[in-house]
């Protein structure tokens, strides 16, 4: 996305943002419908699988149950507070829901990188890579429920940003509480809280698009660790997180607990996935793992989340994608729809990126792409044909993680550094002044 | 003397074979039940009066179990009993999803009795199982009339790690007398193994003849005749599915390779961060 082919910076008016809008909702409103009809009428369902898990778990709760009498029902009973209208009004209501948290994602984007200043044309381009990519818009209208999760992660950048540190901190406890990934963002949000230029109450100053950055690289201070940012961030998300657990815990005991806290952390699924854990898993299934071995698979993932947070952690929204990806590719068992934790952070991270689309981005795109695909077809051998293609399909999933490391390592290698709080205004660099 | 004693050892030895085969408890047939008895049972479903009571999917302890369920009133069996006849049992599809074929035909079905409703109480084998949600939404399409899994039915546990379960499936006889049911099924997870391949065999389904749950004195009661019970080992060829399984000698160098990988993984992302980050700096103290 090169700042310096900006020379028409209105896009053409079928391209407004706006009609962008209008068009996605109407795409996802048309989908919904229609994935109505395809459930009636086909053997196959539109619907996901999680969807009447989830409206099942929503029309116990009304009735004044445990979500959890529903087995494979894992999520926070908020979940299934937010889908009772599903019994009450139409059993649509949540994917309506969901989509409606799509767009508000797509809105969030655009309204980031309008904070930071980017052009229209790439904040637009940026905003349809989210609002037109095939993924997102089928994973809310079949009824999945990550772009509330993304929604929140969004927010909570844009809360950051305008320096309410209060209402990112109870964002951030509450969508912990509602999925356990998000943990992984706390350091480097942590880390950013930088007090010389993060004061609560205050908006902070924005690192803008136009501005290349000059920001020294700041010594890390213990002392500043428990800065008073820090220490109420600390204090308030972790609040959140206990109360909600409490009150979850107070309705619905041990079985909360168990399903929908530790079950993700100790989830260790044998059955095929794009994880390249799944047949080393498998094939161990019979006797438990030691401590020691449950260590071992996890200093990988534990390393690269140390490093990604401590080379980059200024630039917060880089950061988040990098944990995120590598959070995904590490994990012992990776589902499809873990991939939109990321694709919701990647137009954030598109206009700072020198990569053009010819070739580099276009490669990188076939390699991932294809990558699954390839993985896709093992699985489809062995699921749907009955074939032992075990060890075949272990090896789509090595290079799966082969194509996620370089497509990794080609963002981070094109990636202009951009610290989210940067120094003051001027974009003329000898103007520079400094915060104290 | 010798010879008469031998004589004498021979026969308290025939003699002792003879008792002991008297106590032998495979001829059960006083204790268990077998085909065109008649019991009754209070409940909707067979085997939820099973599991009331007992908690093991064994097949003798089901036939001592009904034999004990008495008729509070002695109806006259028909003139000519109703018979069985098992057309057709296969598994039918591909992969991991498939569907358990059973045909059947009532020779000398009378469409007029009470007893017109077929149960077929299916044991699945270890290693595969049903999914009572998806065989809901079948009932409600009316596939069956009824139809309830019982045992274990957790959907994500591999084999070695789960017990068996039971489908009870009760289905209208037609004019005709002839059935057909199409049952699906799923494979678990199967334990590892040397050849890749995991074999599981279906015998055959017990089958009973049913009337409608009739209030009956003090309690509701359901009037069952049984059609065919314990032949869940065929002696004919049974119906197998061959389902994909891990191979115990992959198991070493899968770990490392998966292992090694991880670790070339992590250190390439950890390399290109730690340079891209001191291009940065490199930059920057360029600049200023």
């Amino acid at each position: 996305m090169s700042r310096a082919s900006d020379k028409t910076d209105e896009p053409p008016k079928w391209m407004s943002f706006r009609s962008l809008l209008v068009s996605s909702m109407l795409l996802r409103f048309f989908l919904i419908i229609y994935g109505e009809w395809q459930d009636a009428h086909m053997e196959v369902r539109y619907t996901d699988v999680d969807y009447i898990v989830f409206s099942d778990a929503a029309s116990l709760m009304a009735s004044g149950e445990s979500p959890y009498k529903r087995t494979t029902y894992r999520y926070s009973p908020l979940l299934a507070l937010l889908l009772v209208p599903n019994s009450i009004f139409h059993r649509s209501w949540g994917k309506f829901l969901f989509s409606a948290s799509d767009l508000l994602v797509g809105l969030f984007i655009r309204m980031i990188l309008k904070q930071r200043k980017v052009s229209e044309k790439v904040c637009t381009v940026s905003v349809m890579v989210w609002l037109l990519n095939p993924f997102t818009f089928t994973i809310g209208t079949r009824g999945n429920c990550e772009p509330i999760v993304c929604a929140m992660i969004l927010w909570i950048i844009i809360s950051l940003m305008k320096g309410n540190l209060s209402q990112a901190a109870f964002w951030y406890g509450l969508v912990v509480h509602f999925r356990v990934y998000p943990i992984i963002y706390a350091l480097p949000i942590i880390l950013v809280l930088d007090s010389k230029l993060f004061r609560s109450g205050h908006k902070p100053p924005l690192e803008d698009w136009t501005h290349t950055s000059s920001t020294e690289k700041r010594t890390f201070h213990l002392k500043s660790l428990f800065s008073r940012e820090r220490i109420m961030f600390g204090l308030i998300s972790g609040g959140v997180f206990l109360a909600c657990n409490a009150v979850s815990f107070y309705f619905y005991g041990h079985e909360f607990l168990h399903e929908a806290l530790l079950y993700h952390l100790t989830r260790t699924d044998p059955r095929h996935n794009f994880s390249i854990y799944f047949y080393h898993i498998y094939l161990h299934y019979e006797r438990r793992f030691s401590a020691v071995e449950k260590l071992i698979s996890f200093l990988p993932q534990f390393t690269v989340q140390l490093a990604l947070v401590f080379c980059f952690s200024q630039d917060l929204v880089f950061t988040m994608f990098l944990q995120t990806v590598a959070f995904v590719a590490f994990n012992k068992v990776i589902t499809a729809q873990y991939f939109v934790w990321f694709y919701c952070l990647l137009p954030l991270i598109l206009p700072w990126s020198r990569m053009k689309m010819k070739w580099e981005g276009l490669l990188c795109i076939v390699l991932w792409i294809g990558a699954q695909s390839h993985w896709l077809l093992w699985g489809y051998m062995l699921e749907f044909k009955g074939l032992n293609v075990f060890l075949q399909l272990w090896l789509a999933s090595l290079v799966f993680l082969a194509a996620n490391t370089f497509v990794l390592v080609k963002i981070i290698q094109r990636h202009r550094f951009s610290p989210l709080f940067g120094q003051c205004v001027s974009s003329d660099r000898k103007n520079v002044t400094k915060l104290d | 003397m010798e010879s008469s004693k031998r004589g004498r050892s021979v026969i308290s030895a025939i003699f002792i074979f003879f008792a002991l085969s008297c106590f032998n408890p495979i001829s059960t047939t006083q204790v268990e039940l077998s085909d065109s008895d008649t019991f009754c049972v209070s409940d909707h479903y067979i085997m939820q009066s099973y599991f009331t009571t007992n908690s093991s999917l064994d097949e003798s302890e089901f036939r001592s179990f009904l034999r004990l369920q008495q008729c509070s009133e002695n109806i006259s069996n028909e003139d000519v009993p109703v018979v069985a006849m098992l057309q057709q049992r296969d598994i039918t599809g591909e992969g991991s999803h498939r569907h358990l074929l059973t045909s059947i035909k009532l020779r000398s079905f009378n469409s007029q009795s009470q007893l017109h409703e077929v149960v077929i109480v299916e044991r699945l084998p270890l290693g595969v199982f049903a999914d009572p949600f998806e065989l809901q939404s079948l009932q409600q399409r009316r596939a069956f009339r009824d139809v309830s899994v019982f045992g274990d039915t957790d959907l994500e546990q591999p084999s070695f790690r789960s017990n068996r379960s039971v489908v009870e499936i009760h289905v209208d006889v037609s004019e005709t007398g002839e059935i057909s049911v199409k049952l699906p099924l799923h494979a678990r997870y199967q334990p590892i193994g040397e050849s890749g391949y995991s074999r599981v065999e279906f015998g055959e389904p017990d089958l009973f003849l049913c009337s409608r749950l009739v209030p009956n004195e003090e309690h509701e009661q359901r009037r069952c005749l049984v059609l065919s019970i314990g032949r869940s080992k065929t002696e004919t060829s049974s119906v197998v599915w061959e389902i994909p399984a891990g191979i115990r000698s992959h198991t070493e160098y899968v770990s490392v390779i998966t292992f090694v990988a991880a670790v070339l993984s992590a250190l390439s992302i950890l390399v290109a961060s730690v340079l891209s980050s001191k291009v940065e700096s490199c930059k920057n103290t360029k600049q200023s």
